[in-house]
């Protein structure tokens, strides 16, 4: 069965429709546990906010955007505080995906590597699984 | 089968956890399989590339679809999150998905039953913010933990940021000021035990017990106890121990095999707790 839509396709889609709604009031920004961990307690919520809103258009991101879609740790209290009901949540999600380079633009925000995760993971279950449940469960 | 535990990746340096949540499910009359590890991944530890992320989130829908399973149960709220935003959206599919505390805690007059060995604790519950607006997984815990006889579940409005700690640590000085909030936090409400929900957090909170009289366990940890099921936490073990590689033991250095325990494992238990 194959993907009837390609996630990079999706993306763009939802990238796109939530932009488009989205108004940079800030008060998603003013909602967030994370700006203090991201130096950004000076900068306006809505300037912020608006850095997202640019990533989320594939337009040039500001150093406050930047910095506030690098610092989402997906706490969702921005879905709360959003007047338009939008999910910021995940808007952050695809602001973060694209700066990382998900669409095959260069990446403007680190991307964490683990070349290790999947031996990881396996080498680990070698040594908390049977053999059985190896078998049955991975 | 009636449902398939999906346990993510990262779980299995808990197999405990598996094997003690496949039990559980079990006592409450559920026929379950589990899956997990790279092969059923969602995709996210590759977002920053959509066709791989795509491909893996493919896969491992089809794979649902191929085993007939009518109902998905996660554990990680990643793969939960990813499965709700873009998978299932993406790709016809023919099972519901639901998290493992729902399931629980829907059965929960079946497991009372089971649980009749006191497990005396003052235990404080490690929530998060960012899940509960997918699933009330902090409410299924405590309502889950409400049924262990000796247990007190102490009040305290700590809700650390992020839907996980993997989240934090991401973020520089994060997830250490997170676990000192959560220390902080037993101190005030005198808690002798912390009960973390998620695996991420799991464990790297268990090092939170090095020099201190708490004890850090899963919520399947304390269900079990409560069952009077073994439920012994060996990467704890591993984690808090001076020596790793001795505490691993040589049946646990030959199951990873010498270069990989070295290579993938060791620098992990060695690895500096963060707060």
């Amino acid at each position: 069965m194959s993907r009837p839509v390609p996630l990079a396709s999706s993306i763009q889609a939802e990238s796109a429709r939530l932009a488009a709604a989205c108004t940079a009031c800030g008060a998603c920004v003013e909602a967030c546990p994370m700006p203090d961990f991201a130096g950004l307690a000076p900068a306006a919520p809505t300037a912020v906010a608006a850095g997202m809103r640019a990533a989320l258009r594939g337009e040039p991101v500001s150093p406050e955007g930047l910095a506030w879609v690098g610092a989402c740790t997906r706490s969702g209290q921005c879905n709360a505080a959003c007047p338009e009901a939008l999910d910021v949540a995940l808007m952050l999600r695809l602001a973060g995906m694209r700066l990382k380079g998900a669409l095959g633009e260069p990446p403007r925000l680190p991307v964490p590597g683990d070349a290790g995760w999947a031996a990881r993971v396996k080498a680990f279950a070698r040594m908390t699984l049977t053999e059985e449940e190896q078998t049955r469960w991975l | 089968m009636a449902l398939t535990f999906w346990y993510g990746c990262n779980m299995t340096r808990h197999g405990e956890v598996i094997r003690l949540a496949m039990r559980l499910l079990d006592a409450v009359g559920i026929e379950a399989e589990a899956t997990g590890g790279p092969a059923s991944c969602c995709g996210s530890p590759k977002e920053a590339d959509a066709r791989i992320s795509g491909g893996m989130a493919e896969r491992t829908v089809a794979k649902f679809n191929a085993s007939g399973t009518p109902q998905v149960a996660t554990w990680c709220p990643s793969c939960h999150m990813n499965m709700q935003d873009w998978m299932a959206p993406g790709m016809p599919r023919n099972f519901e998905t639901l998290h493992l505390t729902e399931v629980l805690h829907a059965r929960r007059a079946a497991l009372r039953p089971l649980l009749v060995h006191p497990v005396p604790a003052r235990v404080l519950l490690h929530r998060h913010l960012g899940f509960g607006g997918r699933v009330p997984v902090n409410r299924m815990v405590a309502g889950l933990l409400a049924l262990v006889p000796g247990l007190t579940l102490v009040e305290h409005p700590l809700a650390v940021p992020g839907h996980m700690c993997s989240s934090l640590a991401t973020v520089p000085g994060a997830l250490a000021r997170a676990q000192r909030a959560t220390l902080e936090a037993m101190a005030a409400s005198g808690a002798d035990t912390l009960c973390t929900i998620f695996h991420s957090c799991h464990r790297d909170a268990v090092t939170l017990e090095r020099g201190r009289p708490i004890r850090v366990l899963n919520w399947v940890h304390l269900l079990a106890m409560a069952a009077g099921w073994p439920a012994e936490d060996g990467y704890k073990a591993w984690r808090n121990a001076a020596d790793p590689r001795a505490a691993v033991g040589e049946a646990g250095l030959a199951a990873a095999g010498e270069a990989g325990f070295e290579r993938l494992v060791e620098p992990e238990l060695r690895r500096p707790p963060p707060a």
